[in-house]
């Protein structure tokens, strides 16, 4: 009919050919292709490649449109045809990154900036409100006292080591916030590692515990953190994920500390802490800086207490040996449900 | 009608609008408004989508738009398929949906 | 005698389209539920269709709307909406025999009746897209009072063929058949979609054959081709000269009382005359042809 193209949807691996044409078309826009990516949406002339999109669970990568389409009614075709696939999907809130100069573009999308690395990264995302409504919410959960602290752990699973992280954070502070990262890709599901983290901290006065979010430490806010096995560490998603700390949830419950354990085994989250005292501290920026408290690990028998151990130990059956390093609540729920092998 | 999920319509391309809806969690009505030409027509999109809104008997939820110049009777349909998308229903009432 | 020369094809689910075409002056605009629409934007594209009949701008023009068959989920929908919204004519893809054609009118009767409109007001046009259909031609053409017209669509008809779209003889016995049926039934012939926006002289020449095989009129999906259409169909000077003295004649036949009415020592009858006013009216509504 009318309407010069055609819009339609592939999944990356399935057709090496077209494929490659992908890889070439995108290279031809100085992109990467980049992995992780669930779908193209591709729009083609005839049989000529001009745009392309891609979709990773909820975050668009990889946009390229020839250049003398740009600023066409292809842009806002291709990113209405994205935001329509990804809803299909069941997933309404999307994230994207940008250099500096693509941001004008992606607001024509609606699309709103979060925030920005100073000349390099803009994390975007596909409503006017979202992450407002998220810190009001925060804020109905502040509490007064001139210092109070905040951890951010995955806990996967939970360990004393976090119980000590969190009694020496608190006793520090008039209050603590405790955030558990609810991106739901490690070994231990959120709904296990929360409960956990609820069970273990029990006792600890002055302390809230609250769920995750899309904005912490997440695969759109920092999708390095899920890779650490590949040894993948990258500069400007730690940045992203610190700033969003920064300017909007720091402020937002009043948030003057924050407090991590020191990270003797994986390097991915000692650069975390590193990045951290940088972006949260001595970073330029309107918001408040927060200060970042390393809290030298308890140990076992001199040997820190780290959930990555637990896990290993899980992978050969130790659990006797797993019983000195977590909380009782913890290791029940390793016995019923993620034990493996027969040796106890 | 009661939006019981979350639903889109629309495009985002000339003369057309995105709406986005999502059940509520406060049981109030939540409208932001965003376009290029929210000056001249802010208040003229808000008075349509309430319209609409209301001679669907939607009293709670939140309801985004993405304005891209779009009449009022793209506005009406798109605001209609949105929130008819996010009731997860098909029941087209032609009295309240005129 | 409304001239349907030109009918433009709107996909139903582009707002930017539906909020701008009726700056165009074709004879017909027909909004497109069917195949321009995708499946995920049959419930949208409704309900901007819904919306766009209602507008005033839309008034002054006549309007149609494809709607989806009866038998898939969405057909009867869509005509619930459009009868209701005020649509001119509906018009009915893959019409293959005339059992169609009366289910469609039973439906359109009931939603009239519900909704209050004047019974027999919404009008409606066949697309025929299938061997069937060609070979149903004339049971289809003659199927109901509110048939004003019956199209051929030549995609579906070529794939249903086993052929494909070519330099036209593909279509030739579909045209005629078409044809003779709209006429046998006194009602409107349609020709195909030129596909190809930028073949302008491969356009004029289809206009000039379907014109001259006494098409109505052709379904057009590019305003560009409103005009060319137009003009193709616009009678000459001579034409318009003939036709005038033709009316002049048939006006003083009458006023002279005269059964019979005479030019240049012969008689003329009433097919001329309609003949002739059909000219004057295309002549009246785009000039002479350039």
């Amino acid at each position: 009919m009318s309407g010069e193209f055609d819009f339609y949807t592939v999944v990356p691996g399935e057709d090496q050919a077209e494929t490659a044409e992908i890889q070439q078309f995108l290279s031809q826009c100085d992109l990467e292709m980049e992995g992780n990516i669930d779908l193209f949406v591709l729009a083609r002339e005839q049989r000529r490649l001009i745009a392309c999109a891609g979709l990773s669970t909820n975050i668009i990568k990889c946009v390229a449109i020839r250049p003398e389409y740009r600023g066409g009614a292809i842009s806002l075709q291709l990113i209405s045809e994205i935001v329509q696939l990804a809803a299909e999907r069941g997933d309404f809130h999307l994230f994207l990154y940008t250099r500096p100069s693509g941001e004008a573009f992606f607001s024509g999308c609606g699309f709103y900036p979060l925030v920005e690395v100073p000349e390099r990264i803009v994390l975007m995302e596909s409503s006017p409100v979202a992450i407002q409504r998220y810190c009001q919410r925060l804020r109905q959960l502040r509490q007064p006292g001139a210092k109070i602290g905040c951890i951010v752990m995955n806990a996967n699973p939970f360990t004393l080591g976090h119980r000590y992280l969190a009694e020496q954070a608190a006793a520090a502070c008039d209050w603590l916030h405790v955030f558990v990262v609810s991106e739901d890709v490690s070994l231990f599901h959120y709904a296990d590692r929360f409960r956990l983290v609820s069970q273990g901290l029990s006792g600890i006065g002055h302390l809230t515990l609250h769920h995750g979010s899309e904005y912490m430490i997440s695969r759109a806010t920092f999708p390095g953190y899920f890779l650490k096995e590949k040894g993948i560490v990258d500069h400007c998603h730690t940045a992203i994920d610190l700033l969003l700390f920064r300017q909007y949830f720091a402020p937002a419950l009043g948030i003057t500390h924050r407090f991590v354990g020191t990270e003797p085994f994986c390097q991915v989250t000692e650069k975390y802490n590193q990045d951290m005292k940088y972006w949260l501290q001595h970073a330029p920026s309107t918001a408040p800086a927060v200060a970042v408290v390393e809290v030298e690990r308890c140990t076992q028998q001199g040997i820190p207490i780290s959930a990555s151990e637990v896990r290993r130990l899980l992978a050969v059956g130790a659990l006797s040996q797993i019983k000195p390093l977590v909380p009782p609540s913890t290791l029940q729920l390793l016995v019923s449900d993620y034990a493996t092998g027969t040796h106890g | 009608m009661k939006i019981i999920k979350q639903a889109i319509a629309g495009t985002l391309e000339s003369s057309d609008l995105m709406v986005k809806v999502a059940p509520s969690d406060n049981d109030s009505l939540d409208l932001v408004i965003s376009s290029e030409v929210i000056k001249q027509f802010g208040q003229q999109i808000r008075l349509v989508v309430l319209d609409t809104l209301a001679k669907l008997d939607v009293s709670a939820g939140s309801v985004i738009i993405e304005d891209k110049g779009a009449l009022d009777c793209a506005i009406r349909a798109r605001v209609q398929t949105a929130v008819l998308r996010g009731a997860g229903s098909d029941e087209l009432n032609w009295e309240q949906l005129s | 005698m409304k001239l349907r020369r030109s009918m433009l094809f709107l996909p139903g689910a582009n707002a930017a389209m539906l909020s701008t075409a009726f700056v165009y002056k074709p004879d017909s605009i027909m909004f497109d539920l069917e195949d321009a629409v995708s499946l995920r934007e049959k419930d949208s594209a409704r309900l901007l269709v819904f919306h766009a009949l209602r507008h005033p701008v839309y008034r002054e023009i006549e309007t149609v709307v494809r709607i989806n068959p009866l038998n898939t989920p969405f057909g009867l929908k869509d005509l619930e909406a459009v009868v209701r919204a005020g649509v001119d004519v509906v018009r009915l893809p893959k019409t293959d025999c005339a059992a169609d054609v009366h289910e469609l009118e039973a439906q359109v009767e009931r939603i009239e009746r519900a909704c209050g409109r004047e019974i027999g007001s919404t009008q409606l046009m066949a697309a025929i897209e299938s061997a069937s259909g060609v070979v149903n031609a004339l049971a289809i053409a003659t199927a109901s009072k509110r048939l004003i017209g019956i199209a051929l669509a030549g995609f579906d008809y070529c794939v249903d063929m086993q052929t494909e779209r070519g330099d036209g003889s593909e279509l030739f016995y579909a045209r005629c058949a078409v044809l003779h049926a709209a006429r046998a039934a006194g009602i409107d012939a349609f020709d195909v979609v030129f596909s190809d926006v930028n073949d302008e002289a491969g356009f004029l020449r289809e206009v000039e054959l379907i014109r001259r095989l006494g098409f109505n009129g052709k379904s057009l999906i590019n305003p560009r081709q409103i005009e060319l259409l137009h003009n193709a169909y616009a009678p000459s000077e001579e034409d318009v000269d003939y036709a005038r003295r033709v009316i002049a004649a048939a006006e003083a036949a009458e006023r002279s009382g005269l059964g019979v009415i005479a030019l240049n020592g012969k008689m003329i009858d009433a097919p001329i005359v309609n003949q002739a006013q059909r000219t004057l009216q295309r002549a009246l509504a785009s000039g002479t042809r350039q």
